[in-house]
């Protein structure tokens, strides 16, 4: 529990100190924009290696929930 | 000039995001598992389709189908010397899946619905998921939810003991009404239950935040919690108690959660990535994981991307897995009893490639249709080291053979070949 406090506030602190619109302004996102950038960019490799693990290890489960990359859809 | 710029980026953009524009592609995967017993080892053949298409500005549609073909050595009898227990079998499982989306300028609502079967088992899953970018697009946040509604084929034990539950047999009937619900099947002459469908409900829950931190670097937090309610056994699987070998039991719910971070980093000289994951997981069941996954990804050419990279991975027992030798010479940890190697304590290494070929068609389309077109193709081998859950040196059965993975230095391989196309 103590774990998923600390990773809350890092998630709340990440948010508040870094979504500034100023961060990466639109014209310097052209490294972010490339596709190995993107998580999880084959979605059918990603979910080839969790079916794998899935039937592998007790604790899969929870890459990504979608969305993200470059910020630019 | 500068729109056009424009224009190629978000184009560039858009398919990793949320499938924004027309797509097909197609995978098949080859995994192969090591096994002892002479029976052969576990092989996996998974091909995968999936279509997106835009109908319009606003909504979007994909259609994804999947199979498994499964076929190999499997262990009946969870006890020190599983491999004279083992033996053979098939299964192919079917699922399809599609998902309505609606897009605004900055943020996605998706609902999706897969349907699954397979010989003993039918899934129904429905689900959403939102994401929205935050203002200045260098933030977003994404929720997912998920429900499914699951049944199993078991052997009706309705009126025994866990001591004296039988376990399915592969030739037991598994009946079905309409391909994706269970229908238990009763002995015509005495009108007893020989097999029952037993329901399984699974409620996922994940968030997570991308941040673009730099203009080389991002990063993803993600949380994730689960909680399954309902018949967890493998109905196939019997556990070595003493003289007798009931069907494995184990509780009835468990809740488990995980939280990730990735990170992200180009390097503009080499044109190449690095990335970097690490993972925590923790369920209700006692089993505490881990993994950490280093990649490098690297263009060579325009046309050719080549990405490299390794992943350890551990976890602990659940509180009531023993190692197959205490099992049989001093029963069970409480109520519970189970052979799942997916419950020892365990730990393993993958590594592997995966090769990128991109064509961009510039004036002309590739193959006279799409705009891009991509073939990958990928390998991983998989390093597996068993550990003890009881004490080792009290263990004068050992462990080397209550499961039937193989002792080879590769435990298992993992190809993939891919096609991806842009229209």
């Amino acid at each position: 529990m103590r774990i998923a406090r600390a990773f809350a506030l890092v998630l709340l602190a990440t948010t508040i100190t870094a979504c500034g619109r100023q961060a990466v302004r639109a014209s310097e996102k052209e490294f972010l924009a490339d596709q190995v950038m993107i998580f999880d960019d084959d979605p059918q490799h990603a979910s080839t290696n969790e079916h794998v693990r899935t039937n592998r290890e007790g604790a899969a489960g929870g890459q990504g929930a979608g969305g993200g990359g470059c910020g630019c859809n | 000039m500068q729109l056009a710029r424009a224009i190629a980026l978000l184009l560039v953009c858009a398919p990793g995001v949320a499938l924004a524009e027309d797509r097909a592609e197609f995978s098949t995967a080859l995994f192969a598992e090591k096994r002892e017993g002479g029976k052969g080892g576990l092989t996996v053949v998974h091909p995968q389709f999936d279509f997106g298409i835009d109908l319009g500005r606003f909504v979007t549609l994909d259609v994804a189908y999947a199979a498994d073909v499964v076929s190999g050595a499997t262990a009946r009898i969870y006890q020190v010397d599983a491999v004279s227990a083992a033996t053979t079998f098939s299964d192919v499982r079917n699922e399809g899946s599609f998902a309505l989306g609606f897009k605004g300028k900055r943020s996605r609502l998706t609902f999706g619905a897969t349907l699954g079967t397979e010989r003993d088992y039918v899934s129904r899953q429905i689900g959403a998921s939102a994401s929205i970018d935050l203002p200045g697009r260098n933030t977003t946040f994404a929720l997912a939810y998920r429900h499914s509604f699951d049944e199993v084929c078991n052997r009706d034990n309705s009126m025994v003991t866990p001591l004296e539950a039988k376990a399915l047999l592969g030739s037991d009937p598994c009946d079905k009404k309409g391909l994706i619900f269970g229908k238990d099947h009763l002995d015509p002459g005495t009108m007893l239950g020989i097999t029952r469908w037993a329901d399984i409900a699974i409620d996922t829950v994940q968030v997570t935040l991308t941040q673009n931190v730099t203009p080389t670097m991002n990063l993803q937090l993600g949380l994730y919690g689960q909680v399954l309610d309902g018949f967890q056994s493998n109905p196939y699987r019997r556990v070595r108690i003493g003289p007798n070998a009931p069907q494995e039991h184990i509780p009835g719910t468990r809740a488990r959660w995980s939280a990730s971070a990735r990170i992200n980093r180009y390097l503009p000289g080499l044109k190449a990535a690095v990335h970097m994951d690490a993972r925590f997981y923790d369920d209700t069941w006692g089993v505490l994981g881990g993994n950490v996954e280093a990649a490098y990804s690297q263009y060579v050419g325009k046309n050719l991307l080549v990405r490299f990279f390794g992943r350890a991975y551990q976890q602990s027992a659940a509180t009531f897995f023993k190692d197959a030798f205490f099992y049989e010479t001093e029963s069970t940890a409480g109520e519970y009893f189970t052979g799942d190697r997916e419950l020892s304590p365990v730990r393993n290494v993958t590594v592997g490639a995966k090769i990128t070929l991109i064509s961009i068609g510039n004036d002309k389309p590739v193959w006279g249709l799409f705009d891009k077109l991509q073939f990958n193709l990928r390998g991983d081998v998989l390093f597996l080291d068993l550990l003890a859950a009881d004490d080792a040196a009290a263990n004068t059965g050992g462990i080397d053979n209550q499961f039937i993975y193989g002792n080879s230095v590769i435990d298992a391989v993992t190809l993939q070949l891919g096609l991806l196309g842009n229209y």
